[in-house]
């Protein structure tokens, strides 16, 4: 055993640094979390806010292109994804309009086709705010079972609970970084927050814990078979043998979804940029969150995390 | 803590024999499924390997619903009403199958639907129907019936029975209908005279009714008490409704849909039946309970002696009305949505609707899969060599077997849903990657090969477990929450994508993968370590 670990991996002390990769997830989950939560953080798109439907019965020789070259002459860009065809009809939808500009809308559409009224109007959110609502609730109860399970798969690890909640912090650590990221990219893209986005955080809550059980597990293995000495290097032992199956396996996953970025691409580069961040942020919190949270619950400094204060601690001795 | 697995061993060719049997029969049922053959048993459309595409890949059916309100409906009301018959839309929607459709408000009175796919007539006659159902018994006029002749002859203008004056809420007026059971005539008393209405609601000449309804009963709502007030009896009242099918042995078997009513629903239909049981002898046309859907007379049972006890009913019943299994398939969904608060009639459509992102994305999903499938393949070949050539092959077996789930369930899958199966890919080479590594381990500690393969799986199983579990659990809670929230199907549609995908993972990984390699550790491969990304000086020196 001793010549397999001096053979094949140079150990990177990550437990004395534990309380810097701490700090920087702790500041970076705050402002993913400020990010998302406050108003104006995260935009809300057509499923959740609804807005204004319009239906267009073409004249003769009106053409979806005309339809999309008319809205940008209008002044609304992004005009192809507003529009389906429905039957010969165009099913154009837009943002919130107010009075006027529907009017003007309508006036404008008016040269290249009839606006069916009955058709015309307010459509309500296909996504309640309630359904929001539940939807959190519901992601609460399955990272607080996750949690639980955990725990109980970890029995025979003195401090199992640590283990779970090492795997749950991790997790929201994920989750915030993709919701900041997005929210603070998406100002510069114009990204909404839509079923897809949704669709991007559950696979990321239900995919990205799996890094960090990965590392927990070596741990486990490591610690019941005796190896590492002390905690800390136990730790970065068994860190530093994860290490290649946390890169290849974030590789192999950033390849895939790559591939569907620069094929698909479009409609769906927030959602896909919402899966890699979540992904990469998945591997790295396996190591600098969830293996640190452990190393530091296990000396019990958590006094060290406020800047300057182990100054400070110092000075008084 | 030492599992005792590295000196565990299996009879050579017993235990792979049969793993790979069932490697190979599940293959072969998936690829059979994807084949055009396979379409046709499963009444899959053609073209797109007869999956079945969301509205935003393929496209589907566009409608848009008015309500028909009566002229002094507020538009606050208007929009109360919409709502309540949204939801029941949706409700209807869902339990007959049609996964992520889109359904919206528009305005305040109208609906506006999209649904994928196009056969969607037998969806839309779900939605469209108001399912109101209401239990009548027939009006007496002392000790005899009261039929339409009995109105129209004389110049009455009241009714005759007043058993159900004061009940709020629903319209009180007798309803007489055609030898078809279809409705024919309404009358209704306001302000002390008795107004002939047509199936519209229009006004009309008593004299101008066809001669052949003279004898039409005469059906009046059945009312009882629930909490001092006066109710009628209605769909409002059940808890669930299912279709009934007869059993094989059965005699004479007739499809019916089961009900059950709930607490006050109980007391009500034990009231009206009590009621009704005591107007007349058997076979006698009063002793019948008229069941109608949207005023048309499904069904007259005559209510006979409760066969539990004298005095009770019970809470279940079974509606008959010479059904067909998928009339009482809709039935039951509708009943257990509830009935909308008001009639819908069709404003637009039904049409055709182009997919939300225009039809060649289709192609370009599919060819992302491709691409996807071959670039992790790739990758694991050129790092794990031999046995990631392995683990490629077993990528490509995970890819049809879940591409034949989804076809089979069905699951409709929407560019999210296949964006998704592509990440899936990473991580199921993610348990392969976490097998290697550990073999590798054991190869350059100079084990051969079939025990660092053993080894390998036996110590990659524990994270392999738990991290799948803790995903299963996720997908549990939002399978869960998505299944009872109507408008949360997209959370649902995605939990069931991704167990399938992880459960098919680690068949894949687990199965497949270890199966193969076991096969190849008794050949001459076995021997070079270069093939399993060794050094070959690791190799020199164990040998």
């Amino acid at each position: 055993m001793g010549w397999k670990r001096k053979r094949k991996h140079e150990m990177f002390d990550f437990a004395s640094k534990r309380r810097w990769f701490l700090l920087i997830a702790l500041i970076i989950m705050i402002i993913g979390a400020v990010l998302a939560f406050t108003p104006g953080g995260l935009r809300l798109g057509w499923d959740f806010k609804g807005g204004f439907q319009l239906v267009l019965e073409p004249y003769e020789g009106t053409s979806r292109d005309t339809v999309a070259s008319k809205l940008n002459e209008l002044g609304y860009g992004g005009a192809a994804d507003r529009i389906q065809e429905t039957g010969g009809d165009y099913l154009i939808r837009m943002g919130e309009l107010g009075e006027d500009d529907q009017e003007a809308l309508k006036a404008g559409l008016g040269e290249i086709g009839t606006v069916l009224e009955g058709e015309t109007g307010y459509i309500s959110p296909a996504i309640a705010s309630k359904t929001t609502r539940d939807a959190v609730i519901a992601v609460s109860v399955a990272i607080a079972v996750m949690l639980l399970y955990i725990t109980w798969a970890f029995r025979k690890v003195p401090h199992s609970f640590r283990y779970g909640t090492a795997a749950v912090v991790a997790l929201v650590f994920n989750v915030l970084l993709t919701f900041g990221i997005f929210a603070l990219v998406g100002r510069f893209f114009n990204w909404e927050v839509d079923p897809l986005f949704i669709t991007a955080m559950l696979a990321i809550i239900g995919y990205s814990v799996n890094d960090s059980i990965v590392v927990l597990d070596r741990i486990r293995e490591n610690k019941s078979r005796g190896i590492g000495g002390d905690y800390d290097s136990l730790v970065n032992f068994s860190i530093s043998e994860t290490l290649v199956r946390s890169l290849n396996t974030t590789i192999t996953t950033v390849l895939a979804v790559l591939a569907v970025y620069l094929i698909v691409g479009g409609p769906i580069r927030s959602f896909l940029m919402a899966l890699l961040v979540g992904i990469v942020a998945g591997a790295y919190s396996s190591i600098f969150v969830a293996g640190q949270l452990l190393v530091m619950w296990e000396h019990g400094d958590w006094i060290k995390l406020i800047p300057g204060a182990s100054r400070l601690q110092r000075n008084k001795a | 803590m030492m599992r005792g697995r590295l000196t565990r061993r299996r009879p050579r060719f017993g235990g792979n024999g049969w793993l790979l049997l069932l490697i190979l029969a599940v293959l072969g049922v998936s690829i059979w499924v994807m084949t055009p053959s396979g379409s046709n048993v499963l009444h899959r459309q053609r073209g797109n390997l007869g999956l079945r595409l969301g509205l935003d890949l393929q496209g589907g059916t566009h409608v848009v619903y008015r309500g028909v309100f009566s002229e002094n409906t507020t538009n606050d009301e208007k929009s109360f009403d919409m709502d309540a018959a949204i939801a029941s839309i949706k409700r209807r929607v869902d339990s007959y199958g049609v996964v992520e459709p889109v359904i919206r408000k528009l305005g305040t009175e109208s609906v506006d639907i999209q649904l994928p796919g196009v056969e969607v007539d037998e969806a839309l006659a779900l939605v469209g129907k108001t399912a109101y159902l209401e239990f009548r018994e027939v009006e007496m006029n002392g000790t005899s019936v009261v039929r339409l002749s009995d109105y129209t002859g004389g110049s009455r203008t009241d009714f005759f029975e007043s058993g159900d004056s004061g009940v709020e809420g629903t319209p009180i007026n007798r309803l007489f209908v055609g030898a078809d059971g279809l409705p024919a005539v309404f009358i209704v008393e306001s302000e002390g005279s008795l107004n002939y209405l047509d199936i519209n609601g229009n006004p009309i000449d008593p004299g101008s009714i066809d001669a052949t309804l003279d004898t039409a009963l005469s059906w009046m709502p059945g009312v009882g008490d629930v909490d001092g007030a006066k109710k009628v009896l209605t769909g409002a009242y059940l808890t669930k409704a299912v279709p009934q099918y007869p059993s094989a042995d059965a005699v004479s078997g007739e499809i019916s849909v089961g009900i059950k009513w709930n607490d006050a629903g109980t007391d009500l239909f034990n009231e009206i039946a009590l009621r009704i049981k005591a107007k007349g002898d058997n076979q006698t046309p009063q002793r019948a309970l008229g069941i109608f859907l949207d005023n048309e007379l499904l069904s007259a049972p005559e209510v006979f002696p409760s066969s539990m006890t004298e005095s009770s009913y019970g809470s279940e019943a079974s509606i008959t009305g010479d059904f067909d299994s998928s009339e009482a398939r809709k039935l039951a969904i509708q009943l257990t949505s509830g009935a909308l608060p008001m009639p819908l009639e069709i404003s637009y459509g039904p049409k055709s609707v182009s997919a939300t992102l225009g039809a060649d994305f289709t192609q370009r999903a599919f060819m992302a899969v491709y691409i996807g499938v071959l670039m992790v393949g790739l990758f694991m070949i050129l790092y794990y060599r031999l046995p990631g050539g392995v683990a490629a092959v077993a990528l490509v077996i995970y890819t049809i077997i879940v591409l034949a789930i989804y076809k089979a369930i069905p699951v409709t899958l929407t560019l999210a849903g296949i964006a998704g199966f592509i990440v899936s890919l990473g991580m199921a080479v993610d348990a392969n990657v976490l097998i290697f590594e550990r073999m590798k381990e054991e190869l350059r500690a100079g084990r051969t090969l079939k025990a660092a393969a053993d080894a390998g799986f036996s110590r990659a199983w524990p994270a392999i477990r738990d991290s799948n579990i803790t995903t299963f659990i996720a997908c549990g809670i939002l399978y869960w929450f998505g299944s009872s929230i109507p408008t949360a199907t997209v959370v649902m549609g995605f939990a069931v994508t991704l167990f399938i995908g992880v459960a098919v993972s680690m068949f894949s990984a687990i199965v497949v993968t270890k199966t193969l390699l076991m096969l190849l550790s008794g050949g001459r491969l076995a021997k070079r370590l270069p093939l399993y990304g060794v050094e070959a000086k690791a190799e020199a020196r164990d040998v």
